[in-house]
């Protein structure tokens, strides 16, 4: 196993996930190749040389099926289609060709919780109660079952019932109303979930990312999240890929208590019988609070109550996504505390989240975004990159719900970003222009040919990560240390044994860390080769400009 | 050579070295007069232990040692920064800095062992920390600290006073209870001897109790939020990212849930009208005493005195309990399972009697309310002097913080410690008069913050 190159052909590596790096793209929003206005599947080809440039690993893209895009592709209306703006079946078909030519893998989301109103299911279930997909949706003819299910979208549903005029009963949703919860009691349904899964598995694609899955079953007397029900469905899923798939990957969106998330990867006692991957939500909006805190125990704390996942498992972790950065996972106070702090215009918040990229939230400092990143890139778990972040791209809180974080990626300082060749105002969504992030200022260009751009800088720390097995696979111990203002861990894979070093804090700052456990070895600094002092017995004293960082490699001192 | 001779040689080296220990009291008197008074072999070569109980009298004042040697046979690089001096058979170091040496002691304490005038207890179903190498920690001034990797604490008294040691007696009586906000005690080591009046005599040595890793001290994590506070222009405390109210107040509710632990499973009691006066009496006396070290509280004096005439008037009872007796920020641990309050020594300078004392509760709540203090200012009196805008901003820092801490005592006590408002008021009075003469003493550029104390103090005064 060459680690330099850490996505062996398909089929010789079950486990590649756990080393690699994810990209989340939005295929509406990367590259429009014939000029439309709307990002399309032909466009993303085009662009692949870049992303296997910056190393990425494993590309995920968001829904691209036939939908009336009330909810950003995830009102699905069609399960075996690709939406005709994005192109045709045959393009994705060569999309994931060009993809693995590249030594890139692809992970498709996939949401099976709800549908589309218009999906033909759904039409067919508030049309004729006794046929065929009568019982595909959960139906009542009342508003007051599962009175403990909580409203997810509370900007938006005042219940999780809403009434259908035609079929006159009330259909059951756990996100908006035009996206009526399927009904897994139905073995028609499970089985035509199956199905659409096979169907994409059999087009080459290496995973799924699996939106919403702790939603999929209801009890009465319960809350609805994560019934054993839901997880003996998943588990079903995983048992097909494993029999017909192998090396496909099922990456879980479950945005609850890293606690209650392992449930999600199965039993521990055989390396994990459910999903393989998921992902981590309580340590983004953690690293932002214990930036601002200046203090390390926010991250710390929820370290320590990561539990242990089973051996071929791997957590997901990111900064920002498509999604708004969600406050679940932090206390009430802190809540508060966030939202007057990274959203001070209430356009700024969506439902109990903001919604900003990384760059604005962090007012464009270079040092902060470049420690954000360094975070991302050593935490336990793989990493996903969100598009455009890489070049710290900005956001437009003008735009509705969550579209400020979805506009155009800004290639050039061209018309429309290099994004499109059409007619500016038919973009799908405008290209963001102000004085501090517009795309005049922000793009792959310009960074390209500027080598202490923060591309470049990404491009390189993505190397360091790959070369040194213990960032992806190590075990890892928080080092704790004499000032509270940093974050000090190691993370150890056999010999490589990795010592990362983070000032949250806006001053310099020294740290005293007892490195007894490795008294005698030498640390490295991993961007510039460079050779600190031996360890010895004494506590090992570094100090660190503001919001900086060290990577340290430690090995055997030069005698 | 017999042990015993090899002992006496060795001995003979303590006059020479003891003075220039940073425990060893009494620094500026000459020592009349050394003598053993319990010695136990550890291991009889390479190296050869010796624990060493040494009595010390310096004029009318006697103290006790507790002293652990070593002697290698041949001089030990790692070891030269304690090196008492050579003997015919070898070098004799400070034990408690040699690796094997200690070793040994963790594995008695395995075994409970029982040798010579020491016995080595351990906590049912503790699990010890075998095999990791031990370091003897830095900055400690009374004791002697050592880390067991960083598994387990190892703290050996120096100064040994006859009696269980309140640090010992509490945290077993809380580990035993289960209390998770304290780092568990996993065993402790009993000595036993004779005085020089033939009379036996017996005391806690030194105790090992689990290391908390990843912990900060209260101090630095406060001290981090008022640098972030005076690093804005003008921002208020509660909007400044280092803002520590939510810490205050998790420390607030650690506090109170220790306190009522304590009170479970310790001896209460309480302050009738009477012992109030009496307690009252002697708060006036040492405010009297200080006007005359600190002029400065002269003006206030009156006003503070009230304070103590409320408290003797105080008709009611006041339960009592076993408290911390020294609690303030620096006695505190952050980790990443929330607060840990450690070192329940008491003051010590005092006698062990008055340390273990029955006192109210509220006693620790004003210890951490003028730490709060201390946390605010003492970066303005180092760094801001005069500076009107940041003496602001520091009192609004320790108000919102004073107020958090009570918040959090409040929510887990039942009871909000401000509703005992004379007796609160006249424990801080009390802190803040001992502050400002500890300060005029010993270190005068800090004695504006006791003074503010005082000053806002008597201006509470109706």
């Amino acid at each position: 196993m060459t680690l330099e190159h850490p996505i062996p052909a398909p089929g010789t590596d079950p486990q590649w996930f756990k080393r690699a790096v994810f990209y989340e793209v939005l295929v509406r929003s990367f590259k429009d190749s014939n000029g439309d206005g709307v990002g399309d599947l032909r466009g993303l080809i085009d662009k692949l040389d870049y992303l296997a440039w910056l190393g990425v690993d494993c590309l995920w893209l968001p829904p691209f099926y036939p939908s009336p895009l009330r909810d950003g592709g995830y009102d699905v209306s069609d399960f075996k289609g690709v939406l005709p703006e994005f192109g045709t079946l045959e393009d994705f078909t060569m999309f994931v060709r060009r993809a693995h030519d590249q030594g890139m893998r692809v992970v498709v989301d996939f949401v099976m919780n709800h549908t589309s109103d218009q999906h033909p299911w759904f039409q067919a279930s508030r049309m004729d109660p006794d046929g065929p997909y009568g019982d595909f949706y959960v139906w009542a003819d009342d508003d007051t079952g599962y009175p403990d299910a909580r409203i997810i979208f509370v900007d938006t549903e005042t219940s999780n019932w809403t009434f259908d005029p035609v079929r006159r009963q009330y259909f059951w949703h756990r996100f908006f109303s035009h996206q009526p919860d399927l009904n897994f009691e139905n073995p028609a349904v499970r089985e035509a979930i199956m199905d659409a899964l096979r169907f994409w598995l059999d087009l080459g694609i290496d995973g799924f990312r699996l939106d919403a899955v702790p939603y999929l079953y209801e009890a009465e007397g319960t809350n609805c999240e994560n019934l054993p029900e839901t997880h003996g469905f998943l588990k079903s899923i995983r048992k097909m890929v494993d029999d017909e798939y192998p090396d496909t990957v099922l990456l879980c969106e479950a945005n609850q208590w890293p606690a209650d998330v392992v449930e999600y990867f199965g039993d521990y006692s055989v390396g994990g019988d459910e999903c393989h991957m998921a992902f981590h939500f309580p340590v983004m909006p953690r690293i932002f609070m214990a930036v601002r805190r200046e203090s390390r125990y926010p991250i710390s704390e929820i370290m320590a109550q990561t539990p242990q996942i089973p051996a071929n498992c791997q957590w997901g972790i990111f900064l920002r996504n498509h999604d708004e950065l969600t406050l679940e996972m932090v206390t009430d106070e802190e809540r508060d505390y966030m939202w007057a702090e990274y959203a001070k215009d209430p356009r700024m918040k969506a439902n109990i989240g903001i919604r900003r990229r990384l760059s604005p939230l962090l007012e464009n400092d270079t040092n902060q975004i470049e420690l954000f990143t360094a975070l991302l890139l050593s935490l336990p778990g793989s990493p996903v990159l969100y598009y455009g972040d890489e070049i710290g791209m900005g956001d437009n809180i003008w735009l509705g719900d969550r579209d400020g974080v979805r506009t155009p990626m800004q290639w050039t300082p061209d018309r429309n970003a290099g994004f499109s060749t059409s007619d500016p105002g038919r973009l799908t969504l405008p290209v963001v222009m102000d004085a501090v992030h517009g795309y005049q200022v922000k793009n792959v260009e310009a960074q390209l040919q500027n080598s202490s751009s923060l591309l470049h800088w990404t491009q390189r720390m993505i190397q360091i990560r790959k070369a040194n097995p213990a960032f992806s696979l190590g075990d890892f111990t928080d080092l704790g240390g004499s000032n509270p203002s940093v974050i000090s861990y190691v993370r150890v894979f056999g010999d490589d044994i990795v010592l990362c070093v983070n000032n949250l804090s806006r001053f310099p700052q020294p740290v005293e860390l007892d490195l007894r456990r490795f008294e005698g070895m030498q640390p490295v600094e991993l961007l510039g080769g460079v050779r600190f002092p031996p360890i010895g017995e004494l506590p090992y004293l570094l100090t660190l400009a503001p919001h900086g960082f060290y990577w340290f490699r430690l090995g055997e001192a030069l005698s | 050579m017999t042990p015993e001779n090899r002992l006496e040689s060795a001995v003979a080296l303590l006059p020479g070295w003891l003075p220039h220990q940073r425990w060893f009291a009494g620094k500026d008197r000459p020592v009349d007069d050394l003598r053993v008074l319990a010695a136990t072999s550890l291991g009889a070569d390479d190296p050869a232990i010796w624990h060493l109980l040494v009595e010390v009298s310096q004029g009318s004042n006697t103290d006790l040692y507790q002293v652990p040697l070593s002697v290698h046979p041949h001089p030990d690089g790692r070891l030269e920064h304690v090196l008492l001096g050579r003997i015919e058979t070898g070098y004799v170091y400070d034990a408690l800095h040699d690796k094997a040496a200690m070793a040994d002691v963790l594995e008695r304490f395995a075994r409970q062992d029982a040798v010579g005038s020491l016995r080595f207890i351990t906590e049912p179903g503790a699990s010890l920390p075998l095999g990791e190498a031990s370091l003897v920690l830095t900055g400690e001034q009374s004791n002697t600290s050592l880390a067991y990797g960083d598994v387990a604490l190892l703290k050996v008294f120096r100064r040994i006073q006859p009696g269980l040691n309140p640090d010992v007696e509490i945290h077993d009586a809380l580990t035993r209870a289960g209390c998770t906000n304290i780092a568990p005690l996993l065993g402790w080591l009993e000595g036993r001897w004779e005085d020089r009046h033939g009379g036996r005599q017996e005391a806690s040595l030194a105790m090992l109790q689990s290391f908390l890793t990843t912990a900060t001290d209260g101090w630095s994590l406060a001290s981090a939020s008022v640098r972030d506070l005076f690093a804005e222009g003008d921002l208020h405390a509660d909007e400044v990212g280092g803002d520590f109210a939510g810490e205050a107040a998790r420390l607030g509710e650690a506090t109170a849930q220790v306190h009522s632990r304590l009170a479970q499973v310790l001896p209460v009691g309480t302050m009738n009208p009477d012992h109030l006066t009496d307690l009252a009496e002697a708060m006036r006396a040492r405010l009297k005493a200080a006007v005359v070290t600190v002029p400065e509280l002269t003006q206030h004096a009156p006003a503070l005195e009230s304070a103590f005439d409320e408290l003797a008037e105080l008709d009611a009872d006041v339960p009592t309990q076993r408290i911390h007796g020294d609690f303030h920020l620096g006695q505190v641990l952050r980790t990443v399972v929330g607060w840990k309050l450690v070192d329940f020594e008491g003051e010590p300078e005092k006698t062990l009697a008055e340390r273990t004392a029955l006192d109210s509760p509220i006693r620790d709540v004003a210890g951490m309310l003028r730490s709060f203090d201390y946390a605010a200012w003492h970066l303005l009196v180092a760094d801001h002097p005069g500076d009107d805008q940041i003496t602001y901003r520091a009192s609004e820092w320790a108000d919102r913080n004073r107020s958090a801490f009570c918040d959090g005592y409040a929510r887990a006590a039942g009871r909000d410690p401000r509703d005992d408002a004379v007796l609160l008021r006249a424990y801080e009075t009390d802190k803040a008069v001992y502050e400002a003469v500890y300060e005029a003493r010993n270190r005068p550029a800090w004695l504006p913050i006791p003074l503010a104390a005082a000053e806002r103090l008597a201006g509470a005064a109706r």
